[in-house]
């Protein structure tokens, strides 16, 4: 097995298991806004407000992986 | 001193706020070009603090002056500041700039472009409060939220230092593209100037991730564009079709983001120009909208920033209207997003990234910005862990600009791409003459990804600049935030 079929294997291996991590951790935080949201309903901006900063910071982590999989792509030949 | 002169601080003098802004434009110039051509990156922050100290000296001067000259305060003569004032300017300002040139330490034309920049901020603040910007309607309509009183100017203002900013980072990438002898060392087929619209595509898009891969892999890169990534045509491309000779063309062809990032410019401004040429008491649609978004935007970050958001306002709106246009360009067919590239996304993050350190030296001091980089110790403990700590908090710090633009640029990267996958499995069905079957389906999928585009970008420029008001919250003294949760903020 040489390095560009490794990476050919990794690399979407790789993205699958960052888009699993993040929607774990989406999912989480989705409860707990949600779960906030129903029992004070007066705080929702900044639940709300709170929630999208948390999702942008835990949706980069799949980005990231994105990002590094278009760096790397150029290398399986 | 007197209240005449008191009352003018930062955030209410123009002059003060245009030098502020020249700074900003001298440094995002100079970081961007020192890696290539040091030289004239230092020629540009020399003409720049020459000319902020000409104008500290001359704002002092002129003050003085009008002070002394004043009827009814008492004193006719000149106060012997004024001529210390004075002849500190000639030393200092003069005889610098005499010495710098005659000298030849630094080139003569970017020293110049240095010296002009905050006339150049002045001249275009100006133009905006020429334009009728000054007089803000949301001031005019509700004087009691002092942060929006003279809004529009600032935020007219910053946002063409931004459309300004972004210059550089693709004079960069073109750069890129104007080496053939790094790309054509690899592959001799690499045309090096972009004869078929294709390989010219490709390029650019190789040209978005040269950063990492153009000194040794260039070669290969773009071979694997040319099937892995292509993009959808834009008005550019048919046009560098019809006209391939034009260099206008070929140039806006070559720099096809930097043209849209204009266009994303002007556009915003002639909206809020149309918006917000007659404001009425009772608003019209447009107006209505722009205040609703700038009202709302201004809840959420004075949730955070408190008595400091007319301070950072103007910045925050800026990036987030320049953000939000420019990803929203793009869904029209025959436009593209600027914020597609890593470029212009890490051009806006640097331009943040200095933003927010600058203003944590200004907020915290000099003495207090170290102590934040080292986790703010008060124990022995804290003390013990210095050599741990600072590294990791600096670390922290550099990650910011990387995160800010890898996010954003992915996002909007994405979504085009998963377009493009869309239009091109329906491209390929008219191919094979499957039309009736495959089609209509297509359409409708790549609609409804074009109503989760318009989401995403919607909330990407809204968490850019949410990021930009956290970072930045993150760097007012500590006393004001919670002081439980000052430590753990880094994280």
């Amino acid at each position: 097995m040489n390095f560009a079929a490794t990476l050919g294997l990794a690399l979407p291996i790789g993205i699958g298991l960052a888009a699993i991590g993040s929607g774990v951790g989406l999912g989480f935080m989705g409860r707990g806004a949600m779960e906030a949201m129903g029992r004070q309903p007066e705080v929702l901006p900044k639940i709300q407000v709170a929630m999208i900063i948390g999702f942008g910071f835990i949706e980069a982590l799949t980005i990231y992986a994105f990002v590094t999989m278009f760096f790397l792509q150029g290398k399986i030949q | 001193m007197t209240p005449l002169i008191r009352n003018e601080n930062a955030a209410t003098n123009p002059l003060a706020r245009a030098i502020w802004m020249s700074w900003l434009a001298a440094f995002a110039l100079a970081g961007l070009l020192l890696p290539r051509t040091p030289g004239i990156a230092l020629a540009i922050v020399a003409g720049q603090s020459l000319m902020a100290i000409n104008f500290f000296f001359l704002d002092k001067l002129v003050k003085l002056f009008t002070h002394a000259m004043l009827p009814g305060t008492g004193h006719r003569q000149m106060p012997g500041r004024f001529f210390a004032y004075a002849s500190l300017k000639v030393v200092l300002v003069y005889g610098g700039a005499f010495t710098l040139i005659r000298t030849h330490a630094v080139p003569f034309l970017p020293l110049v472009g240095g010296l002009s920049l905050p006339l150049l901020v002045l001249f275009l603040q100006s133009l905006m409060r020429a334009a009728g910007y000054a007089a803000s309607p949301l001031a005019r309509r509700a004087p009691q939220t002092a942060a929006t009183s003279g809004n529009a100017a600032k935020l007219a203002a910053s946002f063409f230092i931004l459309a300004l900013l972004a210059i550089p980072a693709l004079g960069h990438a073109s750069d890129h593209e104007a080496e053939p002898v790094v790309l054509a060392q690899h592959d001799p087929a690499q045309p090096t100037t972009p004869a078929n619209p294709e390989a010219a595509q490709s390029e650019a898009a190789a040209t978005a991730h040269g950063e990492a891969a153009v000194g040794e892999h260039a070669g290969a890169e773009h071979a694997e564009f040319e099937g892995g990534e292509a993009h959808l045509p834009n008005w550019v491309v048919i046009l560098n079709d019809y006209f391939p000779d034009n260099p206008v063309v070929h140039w806006m062809h070559e720099n096809e983001y930097l043209v849209f990032a204009w266009l994303a410019g002007l556009v915003f401004l002639v909206v809020v120009w149309i918006a917000m040429r007659n404001p009425t008491l009772v608003p019209g649609q447009l107006q209505n909208g722009i205040e609703w978004i700038v009202e709302s935007m201004e809840d959420v970050c004075g949730g955070m920033l408190g008595k400091h958001l007319p301070k950072y306002f103007p910045f925050i709106m800026a990036i987030f209207f320049y953000i939000l246009t420019m990803n929203l360009i793009g869904i029209i067919p025959g436009f593209k997003s600027s914020t597609s590239t890593l470029d212009v996304t890490l051009a806006l993050a640097l331009i943040t990234f200095l933003y927010v350190q600058i203003n944590g030296i200004i907020n915290l001091g000099p003495l207090g910005y170290l102590d934040h980089l080292a986790g703010s110790p008060r124990d022995i403990v804290g003390f013990a862990m210095l050599p741990v700590m600072i590294p990791v908090h600096i670390l922290g710090e550099l990650v910011k600009p990387v995160s800010l633009s890898c996010r954003l640029f992915g996002n909007i990267f994405g979504e085009d791409t998963l377009i493009v996958v869309f239009v091109g499995v329906a491209a390929l069905a008219l191919k094979a003459s499957l039309t009736a079957l495959a089609v209509p389906p297509m359409a409708g999928i790549t609609a409804l990804f074009m109503l989760l585009q318009t989401l995403t970008a919607i909330v990407q420029a809204l968490i850019f600049s949410l990021l930009t008001t956290v970072y930045l919250y993150m760097m007012l003294p500590h006393e004001e935030h919670a002081h439980g949760e000052a430590g753990h903020e880094h994280a």
